[in-house]
């Protein structure tokens, strides 16, 4: 993402650099909710948010083949990322393995939309504004060659994230699409789901924990979508209620559903 | 609530207006003063006159053609065109060839004039307010002859859904959602919403599921309806609601709902109905004052033979596809050598300015759920072509339902409430409340104001509230009104809305540039 981000985004610089002066330590992991603002350019806007008297860079708009996805105004949003010491984008730190998720609950605060600033400049956008040059930004190219995964063998085991609090959503398709796919072929006699209820340990200390119901919530909803997409097969489905711990280092990947189809 | 239906005369003066000045110069709108023969214009089930292979109808924007592209079409005992229900319906009733296969509020009016209320579209199953009103009162049938608004009764709860929130009747103008026997609470638990009949042409496009779509629906990762003959899964766009995904089960469901047959429809009456609306196109191919709209080396996106002609299952907002297109033909055309030719000329070339407002405009969408909650971020800076992005029709590519805003508070078209207002409200208003266990609704909360509940009376779900599958662009000049709870009486109405909606600022050229050019689809 680091490599990406640098790749992709330029920016004028002048009056960019002293709004970073305060940051925290390249290398540094951090983790807060806060809200997120979106900043307009003459192209498509960026999205950064203030956290601790510094202001951080998300993300910009592209399309939904981007990795990283932008948040929502009317929710604060739960960032997950490592500072890095790349020029400023938008008057914003750049974080590398940026993770984002709106946070439920809507909060009326959260409703910034800044003014084109002629100081910040997107020099590349992976999709304008408006309609696109025929294919997603983020797409593989056409006539990319396409790896054809082996053949399953075996037990094969999959992992689901959600945003915070969340079922199914858009993120999931795809990977519901895998599952059911790589059944067709492994032709499975039994299915375990196994929902669980995520937390986040924040640079502020505290530890955030899903809502308790999130992990049956999750397992239930996938085992059934499966189930009634034509995976009628014995199911086992199990979730985890207690708080969890967490530790600041990729909590994200707490936020999940674990699917083991077993021959 | 009173309705004149007598009084054709101020109906007509509404359309009376043809240029209008406006800051900076002329504008030319497309709108004009016609006095059309509805009487002669309006199919009964059992006419049993041919439908050509070619054929166009006058409306108040200029022509509209239809066109079979297998055919003429022998209508004598075909199961579209004849009353297969006890009350006397065909498919034909609510889906008029002149009215684009919809059916606007003008033909309702026209031919209660004619019938003084007796012809089976206004049969009491769903052509009146509720049931139980008195026959042959246009004040049973406020919504149909004011909105042109079909009822549609739903059960509560959903069948095949646990809901995730509650329902409560805020108000009831029609009588129907309070009444013991129809209402919410009343025998038959049925909840009853008001649409409009969406146009039955260009219906290739609409079933397509050759673009986004899969087990899974694309935006919010449910299930996606399968087709019962194949198993394949659909793309749910046909209905607001998308509770009949294939023109089969539509047109079961309607015989049932609408035309209330005893018989279910035969599987060779069903494919009949099926192969005639996938061979049918529908565009506006004559404008009043542009004239033709199909010329040769003109856009190859305009006219009924482009319908035919073009791919369907393809994205077009892009500037390989297009949603509309156009080639720009009628960007820069010459001054004329005459009146006529000048005012054409200047017209088209507004329409080529209101397709690239259409095309090109940024503005911010915020708030819209099944758009800003698809991974784009909430707002988007996008365009119009972001959501109604399928080429050819506008409509959006795959499991399409959203919410714009349009049956929603507080964006649903509602009257002034003050002490000093005549106009009553005329749609239902219900209280959904979701549940506090679960996540609320993105942009909405957890207590909802709606007119219509839309995908939500079939999902179940808290964030389907209000969320109606958009349709297509084509033939808007013949079935005005607009919108499925008919709360957009005309085209600039329609553009209005939007320009509140996502305080899009539109100058009035851009407003008269759009009309125009919605005007030509």
């Amino acid at each position: 993402m680091k490599n990406f981000a640098r790749t992709l985004l330029g920016l004028s610089l002048a009056g960019a650099t002293a709004l970073t002066q305060a940051a925290p330590a390249a290398g540094e992991r951090i983790s807060f909710v806060s809200c997120p603002i979106v900043r307009d350019t003459v192209s498509v806007p960026c999205w950064l948010s203030d956290y601790d008297g510094d202001t951080y860079y998300l993300t910009i708009q592209s399309d939904v083949s981007a990795s990283v996805q932008p948040p929502m105004l009317g929710h604060q949003v739960l960032v997950e990322g490592i500072v890095t010491d790349d020029p400023a984008i938008c008057g914003g730190i750049v974080l590398e393995d940026v993770h984002l998720t709106a946070m439920p609950e809507l909060d009326a605060n959260c409703n910034t939309i800044l003014p084109v600033d002629e100081r910040y400049v997107v020099d590349f956008n992976p999709r304008p504004p408006g309609p696109s040059a025929g294919r997603l930004a983020f797409d593989p190219a056409p006539g990319a060659p396409r790896q054809e995964p082996p053949p399953p063998t075996g037990r094969q085991e999959f992992e689901i994230y959600f945003d915070f609090d969340k079922g199914v959503s858009f993120r999931h398709p795809r990977f519901l699409g895998q599952i059911l796919s790589t059944a067709e072929k492994l032709k499975p006699a039994r299915m375990m789901v196994t929902g669980v209820r995520g937390a986040h340990k924040l640079s502020n200390g505290m530890l955030l924990q899903e809502a308790e119901n999130t992990g049956q919530r999750r397992a239930e909803e996938i085992a059934g979508l499966l189930q009634d997409a034509g995976l009628a097969i014995d199911t086992e489905v199990t979730w985890i209620s207690a708080e969890a711990d967490a530790n600041g280092v990729d909590d994200w990947q707490s936020r999940r559903v674990s699917v083991v189809l077993i021959p | 609530m009173k309705i004149s239906l007598h009084n054709t005369k101020s109906t007509r003066l509404a359309w009376l207006v043809s240029a209008i000045a406006c800051l900076g110069g002329t504008a030319l709108v497309a709108q004009q003063a016609q006095d059309i023969d509805r009487t002669a214009l309006w199919w009964s089930p059992g006419d049993d006159r041919p439908l050509p292979a070619y054929i166009d109808y006058e409306n108040d924007y200029g022509r509209l053609g239809l066109l079979n592209s297998s055919g003429t079409i022998q209508t004598d005992g075909h199961p579209f065109f004849e009353a297969l229900g006890s009350n006397g319906r065909g498919c034909v009733t609510c889906h008029q060839p002149a009215d684009a296969m919809s059916l606007s509020v003008a033909t309702i009016q026209q031919r209660w004039r004619d019938t003084n209320g007796t012809d089976p579209l206004f049969a009491p199953v769903d052509g009146m307010d509720c049931p139980n009103k008195p026959a042959g009162d246009p004040e049973s049938h406020t919504l149909l002859l004011k909105r042109g608004l079909i009822r549609v009764a739903l059960p509560w709860p959903p069948a095949n859904a646990e809901p995730e929130f509650d329902i409560e009747v805020v108000r009831d103008p029609t009588g129907c959602n309070t009444d013991p026997e129809y209402g919410l609470a009343g025998e038959r638990k049925q909840i009853s919403v008001y649409r409009r009949p969406r146009p039955a042409i260009n219906l290739r496009y609409v079933a397509s599921s050759r673009f986004g779509v899969s087990p899974f629906i694309g935006k919010t990762g449910q299930l996606a309806a399968t087709d019962p003959e194949t198993g394949r899964p659909l793309n749910m766009n046909m209905m607001a609601d998308a509770r009949d995904s294939t023109l089969k089960q539509q047109a079961t469901s309607a015989s049932k709902g609408h035309m209330e047959v005893t018989q279910p429809l035969t599987n060779d009456q069903l494919n009949r109905i099926q192969d005639f609306e996938l061979q049918l196109y529908g565009a506006q191919a004559w404008s009043n004052i542009g004239g033709t709209l199909v010329e040769e080396n003109g856009p190859s996106g305009i006219g009924p033979q482009a319908m035919a002609n073009g791919s369907d299952g393809v994205l077009g907002n892009n500037t390989t596809r297009f949603v509309f297109p156009m080639e720009d033909k009628w960007a820069d055309l010459p001054e004329g050598n005459t009146e006529a030719e000048a005012r054409r000329n200047e017209f088209l070339e507004s329409v080529q300015r209101g397709h690239d407002a259409f095309f090109y405009r940024t503005f911010w969408i915020k708030d819209a759920m099944h758009i800003n909650t698809v991974g784009l971020g909430n707002p988007i800076k996008r365009t119009c072509a972001t959501c109604h992005g399928m080429h050819m029709t506008g409509m959006d590519t795959a499991n399409g339902w959203m919410d714009l805003g349009t049956t929603n508070h507080p964006w649903a078209l509602e009257p002034p409430e003050s002490p000093w207002a005549d106009e009553k409200p005329e749609m239902p208003l219900f209280k959904v409340t979701c549940r506090e266990d679960l996540p609320p609704h993105p942009f909405l909360g957890r207590t909802i104001y709606t007119q219509d509940p839309g995908r939500a009376l079939i999902s179940g779900k808290c964030e389907d509230v209000g969320a109606i599958v958009i349709q297509q662009f084509r033939g808007l000049s013949a079935r005005a009104p607009y919108f499925s709870n008919g709360s957009a009486a005309n085209l600039r109405e329609l553009v209005d809305f939007y320009d509140r909606r996502f305080n899009i600022r539109y100058t009035e050229q851009e407003k008269t540039d759009l009309v125009n050019f919605l005007s030509t689809l």
